[in-house]
């Protein structure tokens, strides 16, 4: 065999080698199906003088006068214990927060030490857990809700949809009730004492996986991936109203006077009337909501996947549109005078702005 | 481009899943299947393309070009070029068929890989691609006694045994060898000697990234190791020899 041969020959097998090692990277790198790959958003709430946010590895606490860190939980990180479900603080004094591992856990909210821990789920927590002077209620992907005592006791046996539940349960202070939907397509309405169903929604189009919520006078908004936000009466189980979005409709709808704000992962933030479901306004600003917006008395604020962070007044007019590095699927969180936004793929996990859309202070996970 | 190639693999795996009544397992099985067969053309020019090229290195004329011009390389470089237009045989014929099949094959496990969206990150992501799909959301990723998302093990008296990782070993080991094929004189060569090597160290990598990653992708490397085996098989360049080490040729 000559030189010019076996080259072309080995010229071939390189090839074949360099391109089977080239795919074997790429597939290898976007492994992303991998379980314990944490891809969720940053979960957020407030007390009077500190900022909770479970972020990946760790929870932080964050104080609010000036953005410094004052514990992180755990204090060495973990693989496979990831938080990403917004923390529920108790009347008792407890911090609750839920993790991929499918475990709840109580903390300090003083000194993030751990106070017990909740171990029976099958899946993990996407969201953050109810807490109520009841309990505590949080949805798994294991298609069960869980309802604990304070002392991290099941109140009740596993109340069962047929899908996985992503969405933050809720209720209403005079209801005895959990408002839960799931990806089943259904809102289920659960008796808070025993866990027993009181009625549920007909298949509702599509699946559900944010917070449904509650207006003043009682009426339950959801929004689901067959494009609609509903709104349905709770006392005669009826949908009063079907909105059609332009895509799926993520985000909880929030209600507030006489509209109720939702929105959709084409980027479209809409007003609709409360009443009727019509559309009073609607804009959209670039890029994909995946979050509730914050309603304070006079302004909306919301964030998008290309990392716009809006400021808009009532009636729909943009006041300010900022720009942050990243994407924001957390909804903003008012605590005092400050608007805390949690960003994701940005250095600062949380940045503080007054209301007039001034940066006050940012908190990176280094410090 | 490459996303809209993305999107279009992905609402055929959701057709086929939604078909086969939303059993995932079988749907990842028959969207390659159904690839690797649309890909069939090209694997069968290459394999031919292989095949002429070893045809033409056992023939006498070849053989007699490399005795006459064995101390002259220009002229030989020459003569061989002349025989390779002749029998209109390209040298690197069966290289571009194999370059066009990679970004289908990255294609179909990309496609498959995002629709085992089991995160918010990761479903928020899958909704760019998705045409009329979200009735199928949350995509039922349990198959036979695996949850495709996660790395598989079967439990047998209480001890996790990795079966996908094993098959994917077994399949990519009799994948390599039964379609390797050597070339007349490469007898223990810098490239018989890396062919060897990667006929034992890939099924190890590929087991390894089995074990480690969502068994989803782990059902992939099998259906399409034994689809590819198959159209050897088919295409009668399938040599169950190599199988043996002691027989191997290379």
């Amino acid at each position: 065999m000559t030189t010019i041969e076996k080259e072309t020959i080995h010229m071939k097998k390189y090839l074949i080698l360099i391109l089977v090692i080239l795919t074997l990277s790429i597939t290898a790198s976007a492994c992303s199906g991998r379980r314990l790959t944490a891809s969720g958003w940053p979960g957020l709430n407030t007390d009077q003088d500190t900022a909770y946010l479970a972020a990946g590895q760790h929870v932080y606490a964050v104080n609010l006068e000036n953005g410094t860190l004052r514990w992180k939980y755990p204090p060495e990180a973990d693989n496979d214990v990831t938080f990403f479900g917004a923390p529920g603080l108790t009347d008792d004094g407890q911090l609750i927060v839920t993790s991929y591992n499918s475990n709840i856990y109580s903390l300090d909210p003083d000194t993030g030490n751990e106070n017990w821990s909740y171990t029976e789920a099958e899946e993990r927590f996407i969201s953050g857990s109810l807490v109520t002077s009841q309990g505590i209620f949080t949805g798994s992907a294991d298609h069960n809700l869980y309802a604990l005592d304070f002392q991290g006791n099941q109140l009740w046996p596993p109340f069962e949809t047929q899908e996985q539940i992503w969405a933050l349960p809720n209720t209403t202070g005079d209801c005895d009730c959990v408002y839960l939907a799931s990806m089943d397509h259904h809102l289920y309405v659960i008796n808070i004492d025993d866990g027993s169903l009181r009625w549920q929604t007909e298949d509702l189009g599509g699946p559900i996986v944010s917070k449904p919520t509650l207006s003043e006078n009682n009426t339950v908004f959801v929004s689901t991936f067959a494009n609609e936000i509903l709104a349905i009466d709770p006392d005669e189980h009826d949908v009063l109203w079907r909105f059609e979005t332009k895509d799926w409709a993520w985000a909880s709808p929030v209600p507030d006077g006489d509209q109720v704000y939702a929105s959709d992962l084409s980027g479209t933030f809409y007003a609709l009337n409360q009443e009727t479901g019509e559309l009073e306004w609607q804009i959209q600003p670039g890029g994909r909501i995946v979050s509730a917006p914050l309603i304070t008395e006079e302004m909306i604020y919301f964030g998008t996947d290309e990392g716009s962070f809006i400021l808009t007044s009532k009636d729909g007019t943009i006041q300010r549109n900022q720009t942050l590095e990243g994407k924001l699927y957390t909804s903003p969180v008012h605590a005092g005078d400050l608007i805390l936004v949690a960003p994701t793929d940005n250095e600062s996990l949380l940045i503080a702005y007054g209301e007039d859309g001034v940066k006050r202070w940012d908190f990176s996970p280094s410090e | 481009m490459w996303d809209a190639f993305i999107t279009f693999m992905i609402n055929i795996l959701l057709y086929i899943y939604n078909l086969v009544g939303q059993n995932f397992g079988l749907a990842i099985i028959l969207f390659t299947i159904l690839v690797r067969l649309l890909m069939y053309p090209l694997t069968a020019r290459q394999v031919k393309s292989s095949k002429a090229m070893q045809d033409l290195q056992k023939s006498k004329k070849w053989q007699d070009i490399q005795k006459k011009y064995k101390d002259d390389k220009e002229k030989l470089a020459q003569k061989q070029m002349e025989v390779y237009q002749e029998m209109g045989i390209s040298p690197f014929g069966s290289c571009l068929p194999l370059l066009l099949q990679f970004p289908i094959i990255i294609g179909l496990y990309q496609a498959i890989i995002r629709t085992l969206a089991v995160t918010p990150v990761q479903l928020v992501n899958l909704s760019k691609h998705i045409n009329d799909g979200a009735q199928l959301i949350p995509i039922n990723s349990q198959f036979l006694w695996m949850e495709l998302s996660e790395p598989e093990r079967l439990q047998i008296f209480g001890i996790g045994v990795p079966i996908l990782a094993i098959l994917v070993v077994i399949t990519s080991y009799i994948q390599t060898k039964m379609v390797s094929t050597s070339a007349p004189g490469d007898d223990g060569g810098q490239g018989a000697q890396m062919s060897q090597a990667m006929s034992l160290y890939m099924p190890f990598f590929m087991g390894y990234l089995a074990l480690t990653f969502a068994s989803g992708l782990a059902l992939y490397f099998i259906a399409t190791n034994l689809t590819t085996i198959a159209q050897y098989v088919i295409l009668g360049q399938a040599d169950f020899k190599n199988l043996i080490p002691n027989f191997s040729s290379s």
